[in-house]
């Protein structure tokens, strides 16, 4: 597999101005994250973590440093130019699905496109394909309501998936589920995974992050761990 | 619903009152115009110096007033006058069988319809044969005819006129509608008791033979002695533009061998230029109340709007983390706003029409829903949405997109 780097980290760091405080988040991490990895950020709250996420999934700026995401360094970019990069460079999977209840599946699936410009006839088809793809098929025209939560997280994944992202961010893609949906969704971002997809993970939950091939632990803004899993280590994770 | 109601109320006034304005406004100028722009009408009234013992008894005649010589200065005089005509009315009484019914006897020339653009519902008018014979021939308004007749044919029937001298009869030849309707006409109607419907027209020369040339009206419950030999000279000109010019011309050959000013003159012409002038004047005034109630309409949605993007500060970040620009979430909230204020706009139009309607048909009153309104009520719509939207949409376009996700 060609193994270039979708994302690279430079000294980045981030330092919350409260005004009379300079609170640091982040005090320079350097890490590359490679094409079609399978990664879990971990860390205890105040970590760093969130601010993290963040920052990988373009929604704040670092302070300081590098960060390039496929090649771009998005650090220095502008309010319109990080949306386009986030509506074309990143699949958001969020803990609470954050689906538009006034929307249904295809739609809901289609708002990455619509930001784009492209326009829900031309690329109906492919949705209903990503629909498909996460098996919900049969739920074109449902509401978020309509489905239950582990259905309303695949609707999440086949968002994620509809804009060809160069990486798939998720925030604690179970946190809100049970552990059967928990598996199912899991199950989900491994299949991903074996199709060459990029994964990136933020979770405190070990049993998310032991699916994943390497973990990064956070601690006071730094990295504590960066730790490879062996193939050994992820067979005898399965057989659990 | 409720957020709307600000615009539904203030586009249902708007459609509302120009209706309302229109309708009143086209009833008068059709009564102006019934008098005919091209006419100038002059009316015998008491000078003043007459007018002084009004609140005291006094049994001395009054003479004053329009004369024969008048008209005929005019026509000779005046460029531009195609013909001239005079009337003389009289109240009295009229008698057919045991009905007797309060009228107007109106003496004038075989030329009144045409002037007056009265239609002849049946018979013919007065012509010049029955003038110069004097025959005692008359014509009837169909309000007298209808009081009298109730319902038979009146013509070829006699009746009597009755008045504190005389009594005299006459066969009914015709029966005239007037086209003014007293009622629609604004300050110009009654001045020497023309709103009065029951009309007997009779030929001049005839009055004049019957009643003498120094006309007296009595009326005794105020004790009122007067004496005009005309109550009122019609003026045509050949065309509009004419009139104006030739007013001062009207003055000075009556005002020659007067004293006193004992007339006055009506100009149709003049009061629709004033009608018009008024108009304008209410239909701005009209706007800027449609304005102050569309800026308490536009407040109204502009609270729910606020309201809505607080409510909806997750969706917005979600949005935002999908792609979309700050642009992006403006345009949604502000084509929200419009799509609000119009359908609020729509609601209102349709409420002011269907209102119309109601008056135009169901209360028998001049309605007229102009389409001018209609635009201007969505024109403001849309401007209501665009201001008021586009506040509440810059503030959702510029929520954090992290705070705006972590909001629940």
């Amino acid at each position: 597999m060609a193994s270039r780097n979708i994302i690279e980290l430079r000294n980045l760091a981030k330092t919350y101005d409260l005004g009379a405080v300079q609170v640091p988040a982040l005090k320079g991490l350097d890490f590359d994250i490679r094409d079609g990895s399978y990664t879990a950020i971990m860390g205890s709250s105040g970590s760093g973590k969130s601010t993290l996420l963040n920052i990988l999934g373009c929604l704040d700026r670092p302070t300081s440093g590098a960060y390039l995401l496929g090649g771009d360094d998005v650090a220095r970019m502008s309010d319109k130019e990080l949306s386009r990069v986030r509506g074309t460079r990143i699949g958001f999977i969020f803990q609470s699905y954050n689906l538009i209840q006034q929307l249904d599946v295809v739609e809901n699936i289609h708002l990455p496109l619509f930001y784009q410009g492209k326009d829900i006839k031309e690329s109906y088809d492919h949705c209903v394909k990503m629909a498909e793809k996460v098996g919900l098929g049969d739920r074109l025209d449902h509401r978020p309501m309509q489905l239950s939560g582990g259905q309303q997280q695949r609707v999440a994944v086949a968002r994620a998936l509809v804009n060809e992202p160069l990486m798939l961010l998720a925030d604690e893609p179970t946190g809100n589920l049970d552990s059967s949906t928990e598996e199912e969704i899991l199950n989900v971002l491994d299949e991903l995974h074996r199709e060459g997809r990029t994964l990136v993970v933020v979770t405190h939950d070990d049993a998310v992050a032991q699916r994943a091939e390497r973990v990064i632990c956070l601690k006071d803004g730094l990295v504590d761990e960066d730790r490879l899993r062996t193939s050994d280590d992820v067979g005898e994770n399965q057989e659990k | 619903m409720l957020t709307m109601l600000g615009m539904i109320i203030g586009v249902w006034a708007v459609i509302t009152l120009v209706a309302i304005g229109e309708g009143a406004s086209h009833d008068a100028q059709e009564a102006i115009k019934s008098l005919g722009t091209k006419n100038v009408i002059i009316r015998s009234v008491k000078p003043p110096s007459m007018r002084a013992q009004l609140h005291g008894i006094s049994l001395e005649m009054a003479f004053f007033g329009l004369k024969r010589q008048d008209a005929i200065q005019i026509e000779k005089t005046v460029p531009g006058v195609k013909r001239v005509l005079p009337i003389l009315t009289k109240r009295m009484n009229a008698v057919h069988g045991v009905r007797e019914v309060n009228c107007q006897l109106i003496g004038t020339f075989p030329s009144y319809p045409e002037f007056t653009q009265a239609e002849m519902v049946v018979g013919q008018f007065l012509n010049e044969e029955e003038e110069n014979s004097k025959v005692s021939s008359c014509v009837i308004s169909l309000p007298l005819a209808g009081r009298l007749f109730a319902g038979h044919n009146p013509l070829l029937e006699t009746i009597v006129v009755r008045g504190f001298e005389s009594s005299q009869v006459f066969q009914v030849k015709g029966v005239l509608q007037e086209r003014v309707d007293a009622e629609k006409l604004p300050q110009l109607d009654d001045s020497l008791g023309r709103a009065i419907t029951s009309n007997v027209y009779v030929p001049l020369s005839t009055f004049y033979a019957l009643y003498g040339v120094q006309n007296v009206d009595q009326s005794l419950g105020d004790l009122k002695m007067e004496s005009v030999e005309l109550t009122e000279i019609r003026v045509e000109f050949e065309n509009v533009e004419e009139v104006l010019p030739s007013l001062p011309l009207i003055h000075e050959a009556l005002l020659a061998g007067r004293d006193e000013r004992d007339f006055e003159i009506v100009v149709p012409i003049r009061e629709l230029h004033a009608l018009q002038k008024q108009k304008a004047r209410d239909t701005r005034m009209l706007l800027y109340i449609a304005c102050i109630s569309l800026l308490v309409g536009g407040i109204g949605i502009m609270n729910i709007m606020l309201a809505t993007v607080t409510e909806r500060t997750r969706e917005i970040g979600v949005r935002r983390a999908l792609g979309a620009t700050r642009r992006d979430i403006t345009i949604q909230f502000v084509v929200e706003t419009l799509i609000l204020c119009l359908f609020g706009g729509s609601v209102g139009v349709i409420g002011g029409w269907l209102f119309a309607v109601f008056r135009q048909h169901i209360l028998e009153t001049t309605t007229i829903v102009t389409e001018w309104s209609v635009v201007l009520a969505f024109g403001l719509s849309v401007a209501v949405g665009l201001i008021f939207g586009l506040y509440p949409a810059r503030r959702a376009a510029h929520l954090d997109p992290i705070e705006a996700l972590r909001h629940s």
